[in-house]
Protein backbone atom coordinates (compact mmCIF):
# COMPACT_ATOMS: atom_id res chain seq x y z
CA UNK A 1 0.00 0.00 0.00
CA UNK A 2 1.22 3.34 -1.31
CA UNK A 3 1.48 6.02 1.85
CA UNK A 4 -0.31 9.28 2.10
CA UNK A 5 1.19 11.84 0.19
CA UNK A 6 1.00 15.43 1.05
CA UNK A 7 -1.04 15.97 -2.10
CA UNK A 8 -3.58 13.67 -1.07
CA UNK A 9 -3.76 15.20 2.32
CA UNK A 10 -3.76 19.03 0.71
CA UNK A 11 -7.37 17.13 -1.13
CA UNK A 12 -8.66 15.99 1.21
CA UNK A 13 -8.56 19.13 3.66
CA UNK A 14 -9.96 20.94 1.35
CA UNK A 15 -12.43 18.14 0.19
CA UNK A 16 -13.31 17.47 4.51
CA UNK A 17 -12.67 21.06 5.58
CA UNK A 18 -12.72 23.73 2.71
CA UNK A 19 -9.04 24.47 3.12
CA UNK A 20 -7.13 25.26 0.31
CA UNK A 21 -3.75 24.80 0.53
CA UNK A 22 -1.26 23.92 -2.21
CA UNK A 23 0.50 20.85 -2.05
CA UNK A 24 3.92 22.82 -2.20
CA UNK A 25 2.89 25.50 0.38
CA UNK A 26 1.73 22.64 3.01
CA UNK A 27 5.33 21.23 2.27
CA UNK A 28 6.48 24.47 3.43
CA UNK A 29 3.84 24.22 6.81
CA UNK A 30 4.69 20.89 7.32
CA UNK A 31 5.00 21.90 11.38
CA UNK A 32 2.82 24.82 11.26
CA UNK A 33 -0.67 23.73 13.62
CA UNK A 34 -3.53 22.45 11.53
CA UNK A 35 -5.39 25.37 13.70
CA UNK A 36 -3.39 27.64 11.81
CA UNK A 37 -4.00 26.42 8.29
CA UNK A 38 -8.16 26.36 8.89
CA UNK A 39 -8.71 23.12 10.14
CA UNK A 40 -10.78 22.78 13.53
CA UNK A 41 -10.71 19.46 15.42
CA UNK A 42 -14.28 18.54 13.46
CA UNK A 43 -12.52 19.05 10.40
CA UNK A 44 -9.34 16.76 11.22
CA UNK A 45 -11.88 14.20 12.31
CA UNK A 46 -13.47 14.63 8.81
CA UNK A 47 -10.17 14.08 7.16
CA UNK A 48 -9.33 10.63 9.21
CA UNK A 49 -12.81 9.24 8.25
CA UNK A 50 -12.73 9.93 4.62
CA UNK A 51 -9.19 8.33 4.96
CA UNK A 52 -10.61 5.32 7.21
CA UNK A 53 -13.46 5.04 4.38
CA UNK A 54 -10.83 4.90 1.58
CA UNK A 55 -8.46 2.47 2.58
CA UNK A 56 -11.01 0.22 4.48
CA UNK A 57 -8.82 0.70 7.83
CA UNK A 58 -8.87 2.20 11.36
CA UNK A 59 -6.82 5.40 12.11
CA UNK A 60 -5.88 5.34 15.39
CA UNK A 61 -7.14 7.53 17.74
CA UNK A 62 -4.05 10.08 17.81
CA UNK A 63 -4.64 10.48 14.32
CA UNK A 64 -7.40 12.92 15.35
CA UNK A 65 -4.85 14.47 17.97
CA UNK A 66 -2.81 15.51 15.37
CA UNK A 67 -1.96 18.72 15.20
CA UNK A 68 0.60 19.53 12.32
CA UNK A 69 0.58 17.71 9.42
CA UNK A 70 4.01 16.02 9.76
CA UNK A 71 2.80 14.32 13.02
CA UNK A 72 -0.59 13.67 10.91
CA UNK A 73 1.53 12.01 7.76
CA UNK A 74 3.59 10.03 10.09
CA UNK A 75 1.09 8.48 12.16
CA UNK A 76 -1.29 7.44 9.09
CA UNK A 77 1.42 5.92 7.04
CA UNK A 78 2.90 3.96 10.10
CA UNK A 79 -0.66 2.57 10.60
CA UNK A 80 -0.92 2.03 7.03
CA UNK A 81 2.44 0.83 6.43
CA UNK A 82 1.65 -2.05 9.57
CA UNK A 83 -1.66 -2.87 8.16
CA UNK A 84 0.00 -3.54 4.58
CA UNK B 1 -18.83 52.52 32.84
CA UNK B 2 -19.68 56.29 34.29
CA UNK B 3 -23.00 56.83 32.02
CA UNK B 4 -25.30 59.26 33.88
CA UNK B 5 -28.26 57.92 32.12
CA UNK B 6 -29.55 54.46 31.39
CA UNK B 7 -27.86 53.45 27.86
CA UNK B 8 -30.64 53.01 25.29
CA UNK B 9 -30.30 50.28 22.79
CA UNK B 10 -30.31 51.63 19.36
CA UNK B 11 -30.11 49.79 16.14
CA UNK B 12 -27.05 50.91 13.84
CA UNK B 13 -26.95 48.91 11.30
CA UNK B 14 -29.51 46.56 8.86
CA UNK B 15 -28.92 43.60 7.00
CA UNK B 16 -31.30 41.89 5.05
CA UNK B 17 -30.98 38.74 2.88
CA UNK B 18 -35.00 37.62 1.66
CA UNK B 19 -37.15 36.64 -1.10
CA UNK B 20 -37.31 40.35 -2.30
CA UNK B 21 -33.51 41.47 -2.01
CA UNK B 22 -30.48 40.29 -0.27
CA UNK B 23 -29.32 43.94 0.28
CA UNK B 24 -30.80 46.23 2.08
CA UNK B 25 -31.55 48.50 -0.51
CA UNK B 26 -32.93 46.17 -2.97
CA UNK B 27 -35.47 44.75 -0.02
CA UNK B 28 -36.95 48.03 0.84
CA UNK B 29 -37.34 48.82 -2.55
CA UNK B 30 -39.39 45.76 -3.29
CA UNK B 31 -41.01 46.71 0.48
CA UNK B 32 -41.82 49.81 -0.23
CA UNK B 33 -43.59 49.29 -4.08
CA UNK B 34 -45.34 46.22 -2.61
CA UNK B 35 -43.63 43.81 -4.90
CA UNK B 36 -44.60 40.02 -4.23
CA UNK B 37 -41.79 37.51 -4.27
CA UNK B 38 -43.57 34.67 -3.60
CA UNK B 39 -44.00 32.07 -6.18
CA UNK B 40 -43.45 28.41 -6.75
CA UNK B 41 -41.46 26.34 -5.15
CA UNK B 42 -38.36 24.99 -7.07
CA UNK B 43 -36.19 23.69 -4.70
CA UNK B 44 -35.10 20.19 -6.60
CA UNK B 45 -36.81 16.86 -4.49
CA UNK B 46 -40.02 19.41 -3.72
CA UNK B 47 -41.67 19.22 -6.40
CA UNK B 48 -44.35 16.25 -5.32
CA UNK B 49 -45.22 17.85 -1.82
CA UNK B 50 -48.41 19.21 -1.36
CA UNK B 51 -46.69 22.78 -0.29
CA UNK B 52 -46.47 24.70 -3.74
CA UNK B 53 -45.71 28.45 -2.66
CA UNK B 54 -43.05 30.16 -1.24
CA UNK B 55 -40.61 32.90 -0.77
CA UNK B 56 -37.24 31.19 -1.65
CA UNK B 57 -34.26 33.77 -1.57
CA UNK B 58 -32.91 33.34 -5.69
CA UNK B 59 -30.45 36.19 -5.63
CA UNK B 60 -27.84 34.56 -3.44
CA UNK B 61 -24.63 32.73 -4.16
CA UNK B 62 -22.96 31.79 -0.51
CA UNK B 63 -19.83 31.11 -2.59
CA UNK B 64 -19.24 34.66 -3.33
CA UNK B 65 -19.81 36.03 0.09
CA UNK B 66 -18.41 32.92 2.48
CA UNK B 67 -15.81 31.51 3.30
CA UNK B 68 -15.58 27.75 2.01
CA UNK B 69 -13.97 26.58 4.97
CA UNK B 70 -17.50 28.34 6.48
CA UNK B 71 -19.19 26.84 3.84
CA UNK B 72 -18.79 23.71 4.49
CA UNK B 73 -19.53 23.56 8.22
CA UNK B 74 -22.76 25.19 8.07
CA UNK B 75 -26.47 24.86 6.76
CA UNK B 76 -27.95 27.14 4.18
CA UNK B 77 -29.63 29.18 7.11
CA UNK B 78 -26.63 29.62 8.95
CA UNK B 79 -25.21 30.93 5.32
CA UNK B 80 -27.87 33.79 5.50
CA UNK B 81 -27.22 34.60 8.86
CA UNK B 82 -23.46 34.84 8.28
CA UNK B 83 -23.90 37.62 5.34
CA UNK B 84 -26.33 39.47 6.66
CA UNK B 85 -24.67 39.83 9.36
CA UNK B 86 -21.53 41.28 7.48
CA UNK B 87 -24.39 43.58 5.58
CA UNK B 88 -25.42 45.47 8.59
CA UNK B 89 -21.76 45.21 10.26
CA UNK B 90 -21.11 47.19 6.68
CA UNK B 91 -24.16 49.27 7.52
CA UNK B 92 -23.01 50.17 11.17
CA UNK B 93 -19.14 50.58 10.05
CA UNK B 94 -17.91 47.94 12.62
CA UNK B 95 -15.34 46.27 11.49
CA UNK B 96 -12.41 44.51 12.08
CA UNK B 97 -10.47 47.03 13.79
CA UNK B 98 -13.48 47.70 16.23
CA UNK B 99 -14.07 43.67 17.33
CA UNK B 100 -9.92 43.30 17.36
CA UNK B 101 -9.29 46.67 19.57
CA UNK B 102 -12.22 45.11 21.93
CA UNK B 103 -13.13 41.39 20.79
CA UNK B 104 -15.71 41.09 24.17
CA UNK B 105 -17.52 44.25 23.30
CA UNK B 106 -19.44 42.80 20.61
CA UNK B 107 -21.99 39.41 20.99
CA UNK B 108 -24.09 37.74 19.00
CA UNK B 109 -27.73 36.62 19.29
CA UNK B 110 -29.97 34.73 17.15
CA UNK B 111 -32.99 33.41 17.25
CA UNK B 112 -33.92 29.61 14.96
CA UNK B 113 -37.09 27.84 14.70
CA UNK B 114 -35.70 25.34 12.37
CA UNK B 115 -32.20 25.17 12.57
CA UNK B 116 -29.91 23.52 9.61
CA UNK B 117 -32.75 21.11 7.79
CA UNK B 118 -31.01 20.67 4.47
CA UNK B 119 -27.79 19.63 5.76
CA UNK B 120 -29.35 17.64 8.05
CA UNK B 121 -30.90 15.53 5.69
CA UNK B 122 -28.16 15.12 3.50
CA UNK B 123 -25.63 13.30 6.30
CA UNK B 124 -28.92 11.42 7.14
CA UNK B 125 -29.30 9.69 3.87
CA UNK B 126 -25.45 9.06 4.27
CA UNK B 127 -26.46 7.47 7.40
CA UNK B 128 -28.88 4.93 5.85
CA UNK B 129 -27.51 4.62 2.28
CA UNK B 130 -23.46 4.08 3.35
CA UNK B 131 -23.75 4.10 6.61
CA UNK B 132 -22.50 5.80 10.02
CA UNK B 133 -18.45 5.79 8.77
CA UNK B 134 -19.54 8.13 6.13
CA UNK B 135 -21.65 10.68 7.76
CA UNK B 136 -19.70 14.06 8.23
CA UNK B 137 -18.58 15.24 11.62
CA UNK B 138 -20.00 18.56 10.81
CA UNK B 139 -23.30 16.91 10.98
CA UNK B 140 -22.74 17.54 14.88
CA UNK B 141 -22.79 21.22 14.91
CA UNK B 142 -24.21 22.56 11.22
CA UNK B 143 -28.05 21.74 12.16
CA UNK B 144 -28.42 22.74 15.64
CA UNK B 145 -30.12 25.94 16.64
CA UNK B 146 -26.93 27.51 17.43
CA UNK B 147 -24.76 27.36 14.73
CA UNK B 148 -25.51 30.41 13.21
CA UNK B 149 -24.66 32.46 16.45
CA UNK B 150 -21.21 30.61 16.50
CA UNK B 151 -20.32 30.67 13.09
CA UNK B 152 -20.92 34.24 13.24
CA UNK B 153 -18.94 34.74 16.43
CA UNK B 154 -15.79 32.40 15.23
CA UNK B 155 -15.92 33.92 11.61
CA UNK B 156 -15.64 37.57 13.18
CA UNK B 157 -13.95 37.22 15.99
CA UNK B 158 -16.80 38.36 18.54
CA UNK B 159 -16.41 37.56 22.13
CA UNK B 160 -19.02 39.46 23.75
CA UNK B 161 -22.10 37.60 25.42
CA UNK B 162 -23.34 35.16 22.85
CA UNK B 163 -27.04 33.56 22.72
CA UNK B 164 -29.59 31.58 20.80
CA UNK B 165 -33.25 31.61 21.12
CA UNK B 166 -34.95 28.44 20.11
CA UNK B 167 -37.98 29.74 19.80
CA UNK B 168 -40.90 29.74 17.25
CA UNK B 169 -41.66 32.62 15.36
CA UNK B 170 -41.96 35.20 17.85
CA UNK B 171 -38.48 34.34 18.85
CA UNK B 172 -36.95 36.83 16.48
CA UNK B 173 -38.80 39.55 18.69
CA UNK B 174 -37.83 38.24 21.65
CA UNK B 175 -33.52 37.82 20.36
CA UNK B 176 -33.66 41.45 19.55
CA UNK B 177 -34.77 42.20 23.16
CA UNK B 178 -32.18 39.61 24.46
CA UNK B 179 -29.58 42.11 22.63
CA UNK B 180 -30.92 45.35 23.83
CA UNK B 181 -31.07 43.93 27.55
CA UNK B 182 -27.78 42.83 26.98
CA UNK B 183 -26.25 46.39 25.63
CA UNK B 184 -27.63 47.85 28.43
CA UNK B 185 -25.91 45.54 30.73
CA UNK B 186 -23.14 47.15 29.23
CA UNK B 187 -21.78 45.20 26.38
CA UNK B 188 -21.45 47.91 23.59
CA UNK B 189 -23.04 45.99 20.60
CA UNK B 190 -24.93 42.38 19.59
CA UNK B 191 -25.36 41.75 16.43
CA UNK B 192 -28.54 40.24 16.63
CA UNK B 193 -31.42 38.45 14.57
CA UNK B 194 -32.81 35.71 12.56
CA UNK B 195 -31.95 33.72 9.22
CA UNK B 196 -34.29 30.36 8.56
CA UNK B 197 -33.79 27.92 5.51
CA UNK B 198 -36.97 25.66 5.50
CA UNK B 199 -37.14 25.60 1.93
CA UNK B 200 -35.79 21.65 1.29
CA UNK B 201 -37.36 18.47 1.28
CA UNK B 202 -37.04 17.40 5.04
CA UNK B 203 -37.81 20.77 6.41
CA UNK B 204 -41.20 21.06 4.27
CA UNK B 205 -42.32 17.52 4.93
CA UNK B 206 -41.94 19.07 8.83
CA UNK B 207 -44.27 21.73 8.32
CA UNK B 208 -46.92 19.44 6.23
CA UNK B 209 -48.52 18.92 9.74
CA UNK B 210 -48.98 22.70 10.38
CA UNK B 211 -53.11 23.14 9.88
CA UNK B 212 -52.05 26.90 9.54
CA UNK B 213 -49.90 26.22 6.65
CA UNK B 214 -51.45 27.19 2.70
CA UNK B 215 -51.05 24.63 0.32
CA UNK B 216 -52.61 27.35 -2.26
CA UNK B 217 -50.59 26.86 -5.75
CA UNK B 218 -51.41 30.58 -6.83
CA UNK B 219 -48.45 32.70 -5.61
CA UNK B 220 -50.57 35.83 -5.76
CA UNK B 221 -53.15 33.97 -3.62
CA UNK B 222 -51.67 31.73 -1.60
CA UNK B 223 -51.28 34.08 1.51
CA UNK B 224 -54.05 36.83 2.17
CA UNK B 225 -54.19 37.69 5.81
CA UNK B 226 -57.09 39.98 6.71
CA UNK B 227 -59.35 39.02 4.09
CA UNK B 228 -62.25 36.72 3.38
CA UNK B 229 -59.77 34.64 1.52
CA UNK B 230 -56.88 34.00 4.06
CA UNK B 231 -56.08 30.28 3.56
CA UNK B 232 -53.32 29.93 5.82
CA UNK B 233 -49.62 31.41 5.66
CA UNK B 234 -46.71 30.70 3.20
CA UNK B 235 -43.38 30.16 4.13
CA UNK B 236 -39.93 31.84 3.38
CA UNK B 237 -35.99 31.72 3.92
CA UNK B 238 -33.72 33.85 4.53
CA UNK B 239 -34.24 36.99 7.28
CA UNK B 240 -32.24 39.93 8.59
CA UNK B 241 -29.55 40.40 11.59
CA UNK B 242 -29.28 44.15 12.82
CA UNK B 243 -26.67 45.74 15.06
CA UNK B 244 -27.70 46.92 18.35
CA UNK B 245 -25.82 49.10 19.76
CA UNK B 246 -25.76 51.38 22.76
CA UNK B 247 -26.63 54.83 22.03
CA UNK B 248 -23.53 56.32 23.90
CA UNK B 249 -21.16 53.67 22.29
CA UNK B 250 -22.52 54.73 18.91
CA UNK B 251 -22.28 58.18 19.62
CA UNK B 252 -18.41 58.08 20.84
CA UNK B 253 -17.11 56.23 17.28
CA UNK B 254 -19.57 58.37 15.15
CA UNK B 255 -22.07 56.25 13.82
CA UNK B 256 -25.46 56.44 12.64
CA UNK B 257 -28.23 55.91 14.65
CA UNK B 258 -30.99 54.10 12.73
CA UNK B 259 -33.72 53.79 15.24
CA UNK B 260 -33.73 52.41 19.51
CA UNK B 261 -35.38 49.15 20.79
CA UNK B 262 -37.41 50.66 23.13
CA UNK B 263 -39.99 47.61 24.94
CA UNK B 264 -40.47 44.78 24.23
CA UNK B 265 -42.52 41.63 25.98
CA UNK B 266 -43.33 38.03 25.57
CA UNK B 267 -46.63 35.93 25.80
CA UNK B 268 -47.35 32.73 25.34
CA UNK B 269 -51.05 31.65 25.02
CA UNK B 270 -50.70 27.76 23.27
CA UNK B 271 -49.71 26.14 20.18
CA UNK B 272 -52.99 26.86 17.40
CA UNK B 273 -55.10 28.58 20.15
CA UNK B 274 -55.61 31.40 17.89
CA UNK B 275 -58.74 32.94 19.67
CA UNK B 276 -56.48 33.02 22.93
CA UNK B 277 -53.53 34.69 20.69
CA UNK B 278 -56.32 37.84 21.26
CA UNK B 279 -55.07 38.09 25.35
CA UNK B 280 -51.83 36.88 24.66
CA UNK B 281 -50.55 39.22 22.18
CA UNK B 282 -52.61 42.21 23.72
CA UNK B 283 -50.97 41.51 27.10
CA UNK B 284 -47.66 41.59 25.45
CA UNK B 285 -48.58 44.68 23.38
CA UNK B 286 -49.48 46.66 26.79
CA UNK B 287 -46.00 45.52 28.55
CA UNK B 288 -43.72 46.49 25.57
CA UNK B 289 -45.33 49.99 25.59
CA UNK B 290 -44.82 50.21 29.34
CA UNK B 291 -41.35 49.07 28.59
CA UNK B 292 -40.98 51.85 26.36
CA UNK B 293 -43.11 54.55 28.22
CA UNK B 294 -45.09 54.86 25.18
CA UNK B 295 -48.87 56.08 25.31
CA UNK B 296 -51.07 53.60 23.10
CA UNK B 297 -51.39 56.53 20.82
CA UNK B 298 -48.06 57.08 19.98
CA UNK B 299 -47.66 54.47 17.73
CA UNK B 300 -47.84 55.58 14.49
CA UNK B 301 -48.06 52.01 12.21
CA UNK B 302 -48.29 48.08 13.24
CA UNK B 303 -46.41 45.89 11.62
CA UNK B 304 -48.90 42.91 11.80
CA UNK B 305 -48.12 39.64 12.50
CA UNK B 306 -51.06 38.67 9.59
CA UNK B 307 -51.13 35.01 9.69
CA UNK B 308 -53.63 34.47 7.27
CA UNK B 309 -55.80 31.92 9.27
CA UNK B 310 -59.41 33.80 9.46
CA UNK B 311 -59.46 32.84 13.87
CA UNK B 312 -55.99 34.09 14.13
CA UNK B 313 -56.33 37.41 12.15
CA UNK B 314 -59.56 37.89 13.95
CA UNK B 315 -57.84 37.60 17.30
CA UNK B 316 -54.91 40.36 16.15
CA UNK B 317 -56.95 42.76 14.82
CA UNK B 318 -58.83 42.35 18.01
CA UNK B 319 -55.71 42.53 20.11
CA UNK B 320 -54.70 45.69 18.38
CA UNK B 321 -58.26 47.52 19.71
CA UNK B 322 -58.40 45.90 23.05
CA UNK B 323 -55.27 47.88 23.72
CA UNK B 324 -55.06 50.81 21.10
CA UNK B 325 -58.55 51.56 21.82
CA UNK B 326 -60.45 54.05 19.73
CA UNK B 327 -56.83 54.55 18.19
CA UNK B 328 -56.28 50.89 17.39
CA UNK B 329 -59.16 51.80 14.48
CA UNK B 330 -57.26 54.55 12.92
CA UNK B 331 -53.54 53.63 13.12
CA UNK B 332 -52.05 52.63 9.95
CA UNK B 333 -51.56 48.56 10.13
CA UNK B 334 -49.25 46.77 7.46
CA UNK B 335 -48.24 43.68 6.71
CA UNK B 336 -45.28 43.15 3.84
CA UNK B 337 -44.47 39.67 4.60
CA UNK B 338 -47.39 39.24 2.32
CA UNK B 339 -44.51 39.82 0.09
CA UNK B 340 -42.09 37.47 1.39
CA UNK B 341 -43.53 34.73 3.07
CA UNK B 342 -42.91 34.02 6.73
CA UNK B 343 -39.79 33.12 7.65
CA UNK B 344 -40.70 31.47 11.23
CA UNK B 345 -38.14 33.78 13.40
CA UNK B 346 -36.88 35.87 10.49
CA UNK B 347 -40.39 37.12 9.54
CA UNK B 348 -40.57 39.51 12.80
CA UNK B 349 -36.80 40.34 11.84
CA UNK B 350 -37.77 41.37 8.41
CA UNK B 351 -40.28 43.35 10.22
CA UNK B 352 -38.24 45.30 12.08
CA UNK B 353 -36.18 45.88 9.27
CA UNK B 354 -38.75 47.40 7.18
CA UNK B 355 -40.08 49.45 10.71
CA UNK B 356 -36.91 51.18 11.14
CA UNK B 357 -36.40 51.74 6.81
CA UNK B 358 -40.05 53.08 7.13
CA UNK B 359 -39.69 55.70 10.22
CA UNK B 360 -36.73 56.84 7.87
CA UNK B 361 -38.30 57.08 4.77
CA UNK B 362 -41.65 58.57 6.19
CA UNK B 363 -43.26 55.74 4.40
CA UNK B 364 -45.45 52.91 5.33
CA UNK B 365 -45.00 49.90 3.22
CA UNK B 366 -48.01 48.15 1.76
CA UNK B 367 -49.24 44.70 2.03
CA UNK B 368 -48.88 42.59 -1.14
CA UNK B 369 -51.76 40.76 -2.66
CA UNK B 370 -54.19 41.84 0.11
CA UNK B 371 -56.42 44.47 -1.44
CA UNK B 372 -59.46 44.82 0.96
CA UNK B 373 -59.91 43.77 4.68
CA UNK B 374 -62.80 41.86 6.21
CA UNK B 375 -61.48 43.58 9.83
CA UNK B 376 -62.04 46.65 11.52
CA UNK B 377 -58.27 47.72 10.59
CA UNK B 378 -56.89 50.36 9.19
CA UNK B 379 -55.09 48.10 6.37
CA UNK B 380 -51.93 49.89 4.14
CA UNK B 381 -52.66 47.97 0.69
CA UNK B 382 -51.75 48.88 -2.85
CA UNK B 383 -49.25 51.62 -2.85
CA UNK B 384 -46.74 52.85 0.25
CA UNK B 385 -48.89 55.51 2.57
CA UNK B 386 -46.57 58.52 3.63
CA UNK B 387 -46.83 59.29 6.91
CA UNK B 388 -44.24 60.54 10.00
CA UNK B 389 -43.14 57.50 11.62
CA UNK B 390 -41.83 58.35 15.63
CA UNK B 391 -43.12 55.30 16.67
CA UNK B 392 -43.56 51.40 15.17
CA UNK B 393 -44.89 48.14 16.82
CA UNK B 394 -44.10 45.06 15.69
CA UNK B 395 -46.16 41.76 16.42
CA UNK B 396 -45.28 38.42 16.34
CA UNK B 397 -46.87 35.17 17.32
CA UNK B 398 -45.69 31.82 16.81
CA UNK B 399 -47.47 28.71 16.17
CA UNK B 400 -46.62 26.79 19.16
CA UNK B 401 -48.05 29.86 21.05
CA UNK B 402 -45.53 32.39 21.60
CA UNK B 403 -46.72 35.91 21.38
CA UNK B 404 -44.20 39.17 21.25
CA UNK B 405 -44.19 42.84 20.77
CA UNK B 406 -41.53 44.80 20.09
CA UNK B 407 -41.75 48.87 20.31
CA UNK B 408 -39.52 50.78 18.02
CA UNK B 409 -38.70 54.25 17.92
CA UNK B 410 -37.34 56.88 15.46
CA UNK B 411 -33.69 57.66 15.46
CA UNK B 412 -34.73 61.74 16.38
CA UNK B 413 -36.35 60.65 19.59
CA UNK B 414 -34.13 61.63 22.11
CA UNK B 415 -34.94 61.74 25.72
CA UNK B 416 -35.07 65.02 26.50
Amino acid sequence: MSPITVEELAGLMKQAAGVSVAPQDLQQQYDSGFDALGIDSLGLLGIVGELENRHGTSMPPDAERCKTPRQFLDLVNSTLMAGA
Amino acid sequence: MSAAHERRAAITGIGVVAPNGTSTDTFWKATQEGLSALDRITREGCEHLPLKVAGEVRDFEPAAVIEERFLVQTDRFTHYAMAAADLALDDARLGKADSETAPYSIGVVTAAGSGGGEFGQRELQRLWGKGSRFVGPYQSIAWFYAASTGQISIRRGFKGPCSVVAADEAGGLDALAHAARAVKRGTDAIVAGSTEAPLAPYSMVCQLGYEELSTVAEPDRAYRPFTDAACGFVPAEGGAMVVVEADDAARARGAEVRGFVAGHAATFTGASRWAESREGLAQAVRAALDDAGCAPEEVDVVFADALGVPEADRAEALAIADVLGAHGRRVPVTAPKTGTGRGYCAAPVLDTAAAVLAMEHGLIPPTPNVHDTVHDLDLVTGRARPAELRTALVLSRGLMGSNSALVLRHAATDRA
